[in-house]
């Protein structure tokens, strides 16, 4: 068989986690992988940029899932990544603060339950029980929680509303919905593998995540390819074929795997024809996540503060999800009334962040400066006096510049909105109309932020690869 | 009716699918999660794929109790049955 340069077992369309990841698993597999990466680095959200001595985490500025027999620790143990990276871990990682509460989400569970239980000491044995169940291994007692909402939950263990709140604020600080519209399972996914076992920080950025990650993709045999746009997935007979790139570039493959969005996957890369009318149906009926606004901020040395660096804080000035969501949803931040913040572990920087609807270039391109001065000065009217006298730096990412980097469907943070009737729905991360196809990362339905999109990479890697030698081995017995 | 052997066939495939094990794997009392490394994803997604290929729907609280393949057989037997009565 002739075998050019431009032939591949698999092409991987994005690098970003999901693709990095089932990349590096592929190529270890010893199969030929090409990865193509629209921008000028790997990493699709979890970048880091520079801004004179500044260097800023872009989207995501931690990640979960790291304990011993965590998920993200096996699949970097098993691509051999996990003693190579410096991982810092924030304690507490998470810090809850509302007007007559401060909550801390220590390391240790036991910690956490104390700090909730002194607060609601009435709860002690109720928020025992919910923590543990929600850092449950037990895959069947997670499966109940496929139907309801996190709001189903909470109620089935609690009665008091401001305790609910609380428990809930933080999933609405990093999804934007509140308890009653986010899926149980995501909720819980969230606290077990996000929030109860997060607060990690690969020393040096979150760029060097995906860094490492690629290095180690090319160390295995795998090719990257950077400034590379994918415009077209070739099919033939219901099978793919293998991509185009811009200048008509043709690049052949046994297997494409999508990491982009979903839509650009299926109504671009694919087109309408390939797709069958339920799945076209079922396509532009879907809810993408909220995006986000995000504000980065450069700091003199004379900066002070008492929060703990390092940190994820969310603040609100209230105790209503619900509320709240109804305003952020229409871009009122005012009255959304909440935020989330990290200083930097060296102090130099601040990110804060809140979910933003995706408007459009020009509402943004109006609105940016105004929303992004209101912003500081909201943080420093509730958490930091002072603040502005310390900024030497100041810029803003708004949900067209989330768009603009990474081709997301209206620049949404965590793929398709986590509500329980778009959980898991299998055609999103194997189509069943055209084979050889596959999807990996936010978008699938099968997992979100950065340790989801890792195990879905993982696990389509996996399913590859025994697809694969099935395959191969039928045609050694021919 | 169904019968239980084909339907034993049918849910294999969809459990082989699902976890990336061969069909010789699966065996009928092979524990999925211990040992076709079904995590609480893929018993949703196995779920879901039941649900739909029968066009049942599966209680919460009888997801817990699909250990094995023979689990998954007599359950989705036992709500088809009910299902023709
Ligand atoms: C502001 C913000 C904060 C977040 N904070 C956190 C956090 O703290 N922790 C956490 O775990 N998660 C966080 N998340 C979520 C997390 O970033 C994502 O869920 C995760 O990174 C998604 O990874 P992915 O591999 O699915 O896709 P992406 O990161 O979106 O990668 C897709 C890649 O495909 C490329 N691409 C797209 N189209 C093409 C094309 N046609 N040709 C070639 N390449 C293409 C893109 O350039 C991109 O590199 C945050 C998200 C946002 C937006």
């Amino acid at each position: 068989m002739k075998m050019s340069s431009n032939e591949y077992d698999a092409v991987i369309i994005g690098a970003g986690i999901g693709g990095l990841v089932c990349g590096c698993y592929l190529a270890k597999a010893g199969m030929k992988v090409l990865i193509a990466e629209q921008h000028n680095k790997p990493g699709g959200y979890c970048t880091s940029f520079k801004r004179g001595n500044f260097t800023f985490d872009a989207a995501p500025h931690c990640f979960g899932s790291y304990r011993e027999g965590g998920m993200l620790r096996k699949i970097f143990s098993d691509i051999g990544i996990d003693k190579k990276l410096n991982v810092i871990r924030a304690n507490p990682s998470d810090i809850i603060i509302t007007p007559n509460y401060k909550i801390n989400i220590w390391n240790n569970m036991e910690e956490t339950i104390e700090d909730f239980s002194q607060h609601f000491p009435d709860y002690r044995d109720k928020i025992k029980q919910l923590f543990y169940l929600l850092v449950d291994t037990n895959p069947s007692s997670f499966s109940n929680f496929r139907n309801i909402t996190f709001r189903d939950l909470l109620n089935y263990y609690l009665k008091n509303e401001i305790l609910k709140e609380i428990i809930a604020l933080p999933l609405l600080a990093i999804i934007g919905l509140p308890s009653s519209k986010i899926s149980a399972f995501v909720g819980a996914k969230l606290y077990s593998e996000f929030l109860f076992d997060g607060g990690y920080y690969p020393a040096g950025g979150m760029q060097v995540l995906p860094d490492t990650l690629a290095m180690t993709f090319i160390k295995f045999g795998g090719e990257l390819r950077l400034s590379c746009l994918v415009n077209k997935i070739i099919v033939k007979d219901n099978k793919v074929k293998g991509i185009i790139l811009e200048k008509n570039e043709i690049i052949q493959s046994k297997y494409v795997i999508s990491n982009c969005d979903a839509r650009q996957t299926f109504l671009k890369l694919l087109g309408r024809k390939l797709i069958t009318d339920d799945f076209y149906n079922k396509l532009i009926s879907m809810i993408p996540s909220m995006s986000n606004f995000i504000l980065y901020l450069g700091l003199d040395k004379n900066f002070q503060t008492s929060l703990k660096t390092g940190s994820a804080h969310y603040f609100f000035n209230h105790y209503s999800s619900e509320f709240a969501y109804k305003f952020v949803k229409k871009g009122d931040f005012k009255k959304y009334g909440g935020f989330a913040f990290r200083v930097s572990h060296d102090k130099s920087s601040i990110y804060a962040g809140m979910p933003a609807p995706f408007k459009n270039k020009i509402f943004w391109g109006n609105n940016k400066y105004h929303v992004m001065n209101a912003f500081i000065d909201r943080i420093e009217k509730y958490i930091m006096p002072d603040l502005s006298k310390h900024i030497i730096y100041k810029d803003a990412a708004t949900p067209y510049t989330m768009y603009r980097y990474t081709l997301n469907y209206r620049g949404a943070a965590y793929g398709w909105l986590s509500v329980p009737s778009q959980l898991i729905i299998p055609e999103f991360k194997k189509p069943p109309f055209i084979k050889n196809l596959y999807m990996v990362g936010h978008w699938t339905t099968y997992g979100i932020g950065i340790s989801g999109a890792a195990y879905v990479g993982y696990d389509t890697a996996k399913l590859i690869s025994k697809n694969n030698d099935r395959q191969n081995n039928k045609n050694l017995i021919i | 009716m169904i019968d239980k052997k084909v339907l034993e066939n049918e849910i294999k495939e969809i459990i082989s699918d699902v976890s990336g094990y061969n069909l010789e794997e699966i065996k009928p009392n092979t524990n999925l999660i211990n040992e076709l490394e079904i995590d609480s994803i893929k018993a949703i997604e196995i779920t879901v794929a039941i649900e739909k290929k029968y066009k049942i729907s599966v209680r919460d609280e009888d997801v817990p109790k699909i250990v094995t393949l023979t689990d998954a057989v007599e359950l989705v037997y036992g709500m088809l049955n009910q299902k023709g009565n």
